[in-house]
């Protein structure tokens, strides 16, 4: 029998059967579909880590430096500057010492508990990552008794030891953040922002680009300098375009600060200084006139191999040892570390919501071979009436079996429709769908071959039928 | 010997297994048709004819003996060749019919054709001398439950002849039908008989097969020739 008669042969059995053709194929429906999102969720999730890690460098270190001694160290904000603890965003900071005060909450959750630490009064130096947030902060330095209880500011001094004393640094920066009221251009009132100080190479290292103008110079930050720029979200606040924030002033603290740029849109980021929402002002002009003293400043290293960070950790710690003694403990968290976790709980997810779609494929397979079974009963005496006419095995599998192809084919293609339909529903609540051709064809692919591996057994089991028993079942 | 034999049947012996016990439905049957014959094979229920009908028909094979259709050793052969045999050689004619109830009608007629390998439009040509001869024509787009019975048997004629087999083998043709529909039907195979087929009918009636040139009695699996 030549194929393309078996073709229309099982045409005119799914066009007779549409309602029933649509009944059985639910499961691969579903299951299609599942596929399809799967991979579509996957891949967003995997964008939305490579885009929240967008303004880290793999191989980069922030090492800050945690103050147990009674101190101000409260107000320290936002941002990097999170006593080595970024949750999210949140303000962990504030913990005075000695009083059983337990600084940052310790949520668990992956979170390195870096030499534990049993401060002066029961006091927790350090707070442990939490959840959300992917570990990756490690603690160096003593177990003694009294630590952290010099007050100590990191300098471009410190920065400068650890370029020369640490091989394998390609870059170094120092950089603080605070909160401060600012106003300008369309703002009808001061509004508070994060202030970033930062060095001239920052945009480098935090792989910022500029939408207009020029990123702050060495020369802003020698000078003290009133001069920033504006993240695109601060921009779009105070002015009605870029364009206009070029060039004109900002006022922080009632000082004027010319905007030499505006930086491009960096959407969320997971961890450290948010870039759409800050202000970036040369790092002296904002200890002369925003933070004084009391500031809280962060080194960030970049490692020129991503494979030698932990090493490079190890080292810069000698470094500060060298220079602050024994008894001090910086917190060094190292961005490599946080996205491969992160990249590891989106695999997980993955991994979870392909095994959901196995399952949902099994079961969808289950219900094929179980429609065939039934249809080839039902049909057993029009096999009969074929075999007698002479037709072999080898026609009647392959019509049976392209029937549960074509049904399984149908339910994938609904299930790749019906997908497509649902991704804003899920969108709407938050999630990341990335849909892919690729996702389209594996889903495709993934639905058409269980139908017709479950459809198997049910054609073969037709194609045996003894022609004289099948032609007398009515 | 020559090659006028369509079939030809030596000692075949027939039984099936009823519990432990084998019950012989076939014993020692000798059976040789012609060329251009119209045999009847009558007999009651029971006595081992629709058995018979089977063995020549190619879809069931004896236990012993020796059959050959149209020279062709059928006993020897594996179920895939029974196929194509069945397919070449033989036109069944069945008493319900056995038309596919999905098919239309012309769908119906063509399958024979279509299992050998024809496409749909070759074999749709190939068919309409016969649809016409058999006065359907009108009917080709129909499905089978919108026919008579006397139509649907005409359809079941028209199936069996297309393929232009060596043997029409009927099994009770008339068994479903009112008479005058019956009459018809018997018509129709003595003008086939007429255009030089090989007809072999098998039925429990008398009066049918008397419309036969050549009676056989099957009684308790023998042939009373």
């Amino acid at each position: 029998m030549k194929l393309s008669e078996i073709v229309r042969l099982v045409w005119l059995n799914l066009v007779e059967n549409k309602f029933k053709v649509f009944l059985t194929s639910t499961g691969i429906i579903v299951g299609s579909a599942t596929i399809m999102l799967v991979i579509a969720i996957g891949t967003g999730g995997k964008l939305e880590v490579a885009e929240q890690f967008k303004n880290l460098n793999a191989g980069s270190v922030d090492i800050s430096y945690e103050y147990n001694g009674n101190s101000r160290r409260g107000n320290s904000s936002g941002g990097r500057n999170m006593g080595g603890m970024s949750g999210g965003g949140g303000n962990m900071g504030g913990m005075s010492g000695g009083g059983g005060n337990m600084g940052g909450g310790m949520s668990g959750g992956g979170g390195n508990m870096g030499g534990g630490m049993p401060g002066g009064g029961g006091n927790m130096g350090g707070g442990m990552p939490g959840g959300g947030d992917m570990g990756g902060s490690f603690m160096f330095g003593g177990t003694e008794n009294q630590t952290n209880m010099v007050e100590i500011i990191l300098s471009d001094e410190d920065v400068q030891e650890l370029e020369d004393g640490v091989p394998g640094i390609s870059s170094a920066t120092i950089s603080y953040t605070t909160r401060q009221e600012a106003e300008g251009g369309d703002l009808e009132e001061s509004t508070t922002y994060t202030i970033a100080g930062v060095k001239d190479n920052y945009a480098k290292i935090s792989n910022l680009e500029m939408a207009i103008g020029e990123f702050l110079t060495e020369d802003n930050d020698t000078n003290k300098e009133r001069a920033c720029v504006l993240g695109y979200s601060v921009a779009a606040e105070m002015f009605d375009s870029i364009l206009d924030a070029y060039d004109s002033s900002v006022y922080i603290d009632n000082r004027a600060y010319v905007v030499s740029g505006v930086l491009v849109e960096m959407g969320t980021v997971a961890s450290g200084i948010s870039p759409d929402e800050a202000i970036f002002i040369p790092y002296e002009t904002g200890i002369k006139y925003l933070t004084g003293k009391s500031v809280s400043p962060t080194i960030t290293i970049v490692a020129e191999d991503v494979d030698e960070v932990e090493d490079i950790m190890e080292q810069a710690q000698q470094v500060l040892t060298d220079i602050y003694g024994d008894n001090v403990v910086f917190t060094m968290s190292d961005a490599g570390s946080k996205m491969e976790a992160a990249s590891k709980s989106n695999e997980t997810l993955t991994l979870l919501l392909m095994a959901m779609a196995t399952i949902v494929f099994v079961v969808g397979g289950i219900g094929i071979m179980n429609v065939l079974f039934v249809s080839v009963k039902e049909r057993t005496n029009e096999i009969g009436i074929l075999k007698a006419i002479g037709c072999d095995q080898k026609d009647i599998l392959i019509e049976f079996l392209l029937e549960a192809s074509c049904i399984s084919l149908v339910g994938a293609v609904l299930g790749v429709l019906v997908s497509l339909g649902i991704t804003p529903i899920i969108e709407s609540f938050s999630v990341r769908v990335e849909l892919s051709v690729w996702g389209g064809v594996l889903s495709l692919l993934f639905g058409v071959l269980t139908g017709t591996i479950f459809g198997f057994y049910p054609a073969f089991k037709a194609s045996r039928l003894i022609p004289i028993v099948a032609l007398n079942q009515e | 010997m020559g090659n006028n034999r369509i079939i030809d049947m030596r000692q075949i012996n027939k039984g099936y297994m009823l519990g432990m016990e084998k019950v012989p439905v076939l014993k020692n049957v000798d059976f040789l048709v012609e060329k251009g014959e119209f045999v009847a094979i009558l007999g009651p229920s029971g006595s081992g004819k629709t058995t018979l009908m089977n063995i020549m028909g190619c879809m069931d094979l004896a236990d012993s003996g020796e059959y050959y259709l149209d020279e062709e050793p059928v006993h020897s052969m594996a179920e895939k060749e029974l196929g194509a045999i069945r397919n070449r050689e033989i036109g069944f004619i069945f008493q319900n019919y056995q038309l596919i109830p999905t098919y239309n009608i012309m769908q119906n007629i063509i399958m024979p054709l279509v299992v050998r390998g024809m496409t749909t439009k070759e074999a749709e040509e190939k068919c309409m001398p016969v649809i016409e001869m058999l006065g359907i024509s009108h009917r080709l787009k129909h499905k089978p439950a919108e026919l008579s019975g006397g139509q649907k048997q005409r359809v079941s004629i028209a199936r069996a002849l297309v393929g232009e087999p060596v043997l029409l083998l009927a099994d009770e043709p008339t068994g479903a039908l009112d008479s005058s529909s019956g009459k018809d039907v018997l018509e129709l195979f003595g003008q086939l008989h007429e255009m030089g087929n090989t007809i072999v009918m098998i039925t429990h009636d008398l009066n049918v097969a008397k419309a036969a040139g050549r009676i056989v009695h099957i009684v308790d699996g023998c042939l009373e020739q």
